[in-house]
């Protein structure tokens, strides 16, 4: 099976130490490779303010990874992990590769037209002259 | 003057080119010509502004950039309000969803 791309994001209390963090983090990544995935990036937001309450809480520290894996255990330990974890008070798992290929799809599809009519540079003013002929007799 | 503004809504009817008035530029026309007839309402253009961008992919993780499509109380605004293209409502509203989910643009506002 093909590799897959995921995004993770998930929110953390805003009172967590820093030390707790990199745990949780570590031990996502633990399991990731466990399940024979593979976490490409981790990026820390950090704290930044909710749309709206979360478990009474307007705050909260954002951490976004990104990971392969090309099966879909990866995904399902991690949420369940993320799930009992007590400092975890949110989190979102989106897969991205099939956006992505759409992305490329169209990149592709565009260079090719770009490629194919590059003289295209009519002249569009044409219907102007007609205009004020027909407007001339009238005054 | 009135034979004018006849003509002005024949061209106008087929489509075609339109006698320029006097001195009016492009888009520029007075309210002058609004008695008689169809109102002539000078509508602007509204393009997407993905399709300006000339984007292939909406970010749902750049709440800053989805801001603009939803209202106050955090309902997403139609097409016909924006003027984005079918296409990229179709992408938009997905991301706008995805950064609802993870508290980066609200459901509904809070009171």
């Amino acid at each position: 099976m093909e590799e897959r791309l995921y995004d993770l994001i998930f929110i953390l209390r805003p009172d967590t130490p820093e030390a707790d963090i990199d745990k949780v983090i570590s031990t996502l990544e633990h399991a990731a490779t466990e399940k024979g995935g593979k976490i490409d990036s981790v990026n820390k937001w950090g704290r930044k303010r909710m749309a709206y309450r979360v478990q009474k809480l307007r705050e909260g520290y954002f951490v976004y990874m990104v990971i392969r894996s090309s099966h879909g255990e990866v995904v399902k330990e991690l949420e369940r992990r993320l799930k009992v974890s007590d400092p975890v008070i949110k989190y979102l798992t989106v897969r991205l590769d099939e956006e992505l290929k759409r992305q490329d799809k169209l990149k592709r599809h565009r260079e090719r037209r770009a490629a194919r009519r590059p003289r295209k540079t009519a002249p569009p003013a044409p219907a102007m002259p007609g205009a004020e002929q027909a407007a001339a007799p009238t005054v | 003057m009135a034979e004018e503004n006849a003509q002005q809504s024949y061209g106008g009817g087929g489509g075609g080119p339109r006698p320029s008035g006097p001195g009016g530029g492009p888009g520029g026309r007075p309210g002058g010509p609004a008695k008689r007839g169809k109102r002539n309402f000078v509508r602007k253009k509204k393009v997407c502004r993905f399709c300006v961008d000339k984007a292939d992919f909406i970010d749902y993780k750049k709440a800053e950039i989805l801001a603009p499509f939803i209202q106050e109380r955090g309902k997403i605004l139609p097409r016909r309000m924006t003027g984005t293209c079918a296409r990229h409502q179709r992408w938009l509203t997905v991301a706008i969803k995805r950064a609802q989910n993870i508290a980066l643009l609200p459901f509904a506002a809070e009171l």
